[in-house]
């Protein structure tokens, strides 16, 4: 008797069957689940990308990052689990932050009581706040390129992550330069170096402690304001110091959230339910959610933050 | 680079739209006009006007409106022999809320060049060099975009960054030097703005690239635009004059638009009036400038006049044309000649209709509602002339006595005109070996005649 389809103890023949396999086979295990999206994917592998050139970059060696690139989109990139969630994140937010862009006048503003709070909010600020919310910006087009493409600030990366990129970029660039005695040492003078320098005054987790602290009693103020005129970032950089998080914890944290669970995920803010209301109504008409909860059988958004935080996102505030 | 659409047309001599991309022609039909029809957008066919009888050309910003919304742009004049191109880039119609979009659209792909942003107070809040570009200076983040960049102002004096942050609108060509290492160099900045949620002003963003070669060369001089010392007669003096006047009369009518349309929310109504004052008023101011600047042009020794076989009558026709708007506006009726009527003359054609436009202007602004104006053609031995009459308040004989002199309003004080209008028509005409006369009386309107030379056709 003949076998209509290989039996699965044969070795498989490409590893883009033996992806689509596996990919099926997740599939069959979950039929119902929402998978990513096309712009999800594509967002998601562009701030992948720009992360490894930066990585790159910063051994200051002369690596090829387009061969490495184009190596690794081959074979696999080597710590794919231990960026997904800090790429998936930045995908998501960005598409958030994208929204109103896309949808025009569409897109939910603020109502009257939320309008009056954006007008009230021409009024003079201390310098303090004023010096801080442009570092919060300043901060937060750290993570966009020269083009606007988003990406991750090597300040906000995770120091466990950044050195594991480090190091397997110096393993690539070592294997790809059949490297002599002399160039294996100056690669790892190099990553020593690129650790070594790690900043982290100049990150958003950093920005959003000072915007925080200058802000004072005021902060349930700002963050009305903040959802008033849909300034996502200055919204999320509140609520993660509040709820001691990460800014990327944070906003994947809000991007997963149930519409019910946000008076909670937000309480530490002060913030009533007419005040959140433009924030419910712009993240249901985010397509493509990952919304967290049993029902769905996905990851509850405190599990996927609490993995986030070991698996690829900065260090949780705590 | 930035790829901003521009939307072009073209002009003929009579201010006839002989050609129009898309935005206008629908503009135009909106506005009851239509191709091969006279502009019927009135402050375009001023613009229009305006760069013809200045012989060079002009870049305003424009404001029209069709039934469901209000539309600003950018139009740039290119005056010729022939009529006029026209250019009008950023076409909005209304402030663009846009506070993610990438910032692909003001990037540049030069790998010479920067891309930046800044905030509202124009603080850099992003600031990135291109593979080939000289490095950022350090220490960018939160400075004023001038203390970066040391902002030139363009040929007109104006520097388009605070024109630009006046009317919230896109800008480009705002010239700049930049101090590196190894030298100063000379870029371009452009950039576009940025709307959050609730449609308020964010800041800029968009590019630096660097100038040409032969752009660099432009860039050194006027940095101070003191035209006090220059004399009348020396030709730096109307453009000076007019590059330091216009740039900020432009920006106080932009602000004072942007006010009175209550672009950034509601104010009470009575401030938006005001608002609306000043910007009337800064229109007048423009329009001095504007006759100041032909006032020194004509007033320069040895200004001459071109010598153009004309038609008086197809010139009165296109002058109508371009005023019959402001005609409707009063319900005033303009008894212009026909089309078979010819009165050859000798003239030159744009300072003729210059002229035209100016009596026409007149008559309609100082006749009264459902009145009319007549304009006839006439040949008295070797002068033909064109006469305007309207059905004012005309005037005693000792005003006319006084009406060609210059400022002369006639003991007027609204804001219809500068009081030069009149002096700088009849200069022109004598400059034609023309004159520009007056017959009139108290109660009776009045009626400008122009001579010139007649032509036999």
């Amino acid at each position: 008797m003949i076998e209509p389809f290989p039996s699965s103890g044969i070795d498989l023949p490409s590893p883009t069957l033996s992806a689509r396999l596996r990919e099926l086979g997740d599939y069959l295990a979950a039929p119902s689940v929402g998978r990513l999206t096309e712009e999800q994917r594509a967002l998601a592998l562009g701030i992948a990308r720009r992360l490894i050139a930066d990585i790159a970059a910063q051994l200051d060696v002369g690596i090829d990052a387009a061969a490495l690139w184009s190596d690794w989109l081959r074979g696999g990139i080597p710590s794919a689990q231990r960026i997904a969630v800090a790429c998936f994140a930045r995908a998501e937010e960005h598409r958030w932050r994208g929204q109103i862009a896309q949808l025009g006048r569409e897109t939910p503003t603020a109502d009257d009581a939320g309008a009056e709070i954006a007008e009230d909010a021409a009024e003079a600020i201390s310098s303090d706040v004023d010096r801080t919310a442009l570092a919060l910006r300043i901060a937060d087009r750290r993570r966009f390129d020269g083009q606007g493409n988003p990406c991750i600030a090597l300040v906000d990366l995770d120091a466990d992550v950044r050195r594991a990129l480090l190091l397997d970029v110096a393993a690539w660039q070592l294997a790809r330069s059949s490297a002599d005695v002399d160039g294996a040492a100056l690669l790892g003078e190099a990553v020593r170096s690129a650790i070594e320098a790690a900043p982290n005054d100049h990150g958003i987790d950093h920005a959003a402690a000072a915007y925080r602290a200058a802000l004072g009693p005021d902060i349930g103020r700002a963050s009305a304001i903040a959802i008033a005129r849909h300034d996502w970032p200055s919204l999320i950089a509140l609520a993660a110091v509040e709820t001691q998080r990460s800014y990327g914890a944070m906003a994947i944290a809000l991007l997963t959230a149930e519409i019910a669970s946000l008076p909670a995920l937000l309480a530490p803010l002060g913030l009533d339910r007419r005040t959140i209301a433009p924030l419910e109504v712009s993240l249901t008409m985010l397509p493509a959610r990952a919304v967290s909860g049993a029902n769905a059988g996905d990851e509850p958004a405190a599990r996927l933050a609490a993995f986030s935080s070991v698996d690829g996102l900065p260090g949780d505030g705590a | 680079m930035t790829t901003e659409r521009i939307v072009r047309a073209r002009i003929d001599q009579s201010g006839t739209l002989v050609s129009a991309d898309t935005p206008l022609l629908r503009l135009q039909q909106r506005a009851g006009g239509g191709l091969d029809r006279p502009l019927a957008l009135p402050q375009l066919a001023r613009l229009v006007a305006l760069a013809q009888r200045l012989g060079r050309e002009v870049t305003r910003p424009l404001y029209a409106a069709d039934d469901h919304s209000d539309i600003h742009a950018i139009v740039r004049i290119l005056p010729d022999d022939d009529g006029a191109n026209l250019e009008i880039s950023d076409w909005r119609t209304r402030p663009i809320v846009d506070p993610q979009r990438s910032l692909a659209a003001g990037a540049i792909s030069d790998p010479r060049g920067w891309t930046w942003e800044c905030d509202q107070q124009l603080r850099l809040v992003a600031l990135r060099s291109g593979s080939d570009a000289p490095p950022v200076p350090a220490g960018w983040e939160g400075r004023s975009l001038s203390e970066v960049f040391e902002l030139q102002p363009d040929d007109d004096g104006n520097f388009p960054v605070l024109r630009a942050l006046a009317r919230q609108a896109h800008f480009e060509g705002q010239r700049v030097r930049i101090a590196t290492p190894d030298a100063r160099v000379g870029m371009a900045l452009s950039g576009d703005p940025v709307f959050d949620g609730t449609r308020r002003f964010t800041g800029f963003r968009g590019s630096v690239a660097p100038f040409e070669a032969s752009d660099e060369a432009v860039v050194a001089p006027a940095t101070d635009p003191a035209f006090g010392s220059l004399p009348l007669s020396d030709p730096q003096f109307g453009r000076r004059i007019d590059g330091a006047l216009r740039g900020p009369l432009s920006r106080i009518i932009a602000t004072a638009e942007t006010i009175s349309g209550q672009f950034d929310g509601p104010i009470r109504a009575d401030y938006a009036r005001y608002a609306g004052d000043i910007a009337h008023a800064g229109r007048h101011l423009l329009g001095l400038v504007d006759d100041l600047a032909d006032l020194q042009n004509i007033e320069r020794p040895g200004f001459k006049a071109a010598r153009d076989e004309i038609d008086l009558g197809d010139l009165a026709r296109r002058a109508v044309g371009l005023l019959a708007m402001k005609a409707e506006e009063k319900n005033i009726r303009i008894d212009a000649p026909r089309k078979d009527d010819l009165m050859p003359a000798t003239g030159e054609f744009r300072r003729v209709l210059q002229i035209l436009l100016n009596l026409i202007g007149n008559a309609i602004r100082y006749s009264p509602d459902h009145s009319q104006i007549w304009i006839r053609l006439d040949r008295e031995g070797d002068r033909a002339t064109v006469t305007v009459a309207d059905q004012g308040q005309g005037m005693s004989a000792e005003d006319q006595t006084v009406v060609f002199n210059k400022f002369e309003r006639l003991g007027r004080t609204d804001g219809g005109g500068s009081g030069l209008g009149l002096y700088i028509a009849r200069r022109l005409a004598l400059a034609m070996d023309g004159d520009l006369a007056v017959d009139s009386a108290p109660g009776q309107g009045a009626r400008f005649t122009l001579s010139l030379p007649a032509r036999d056709g």
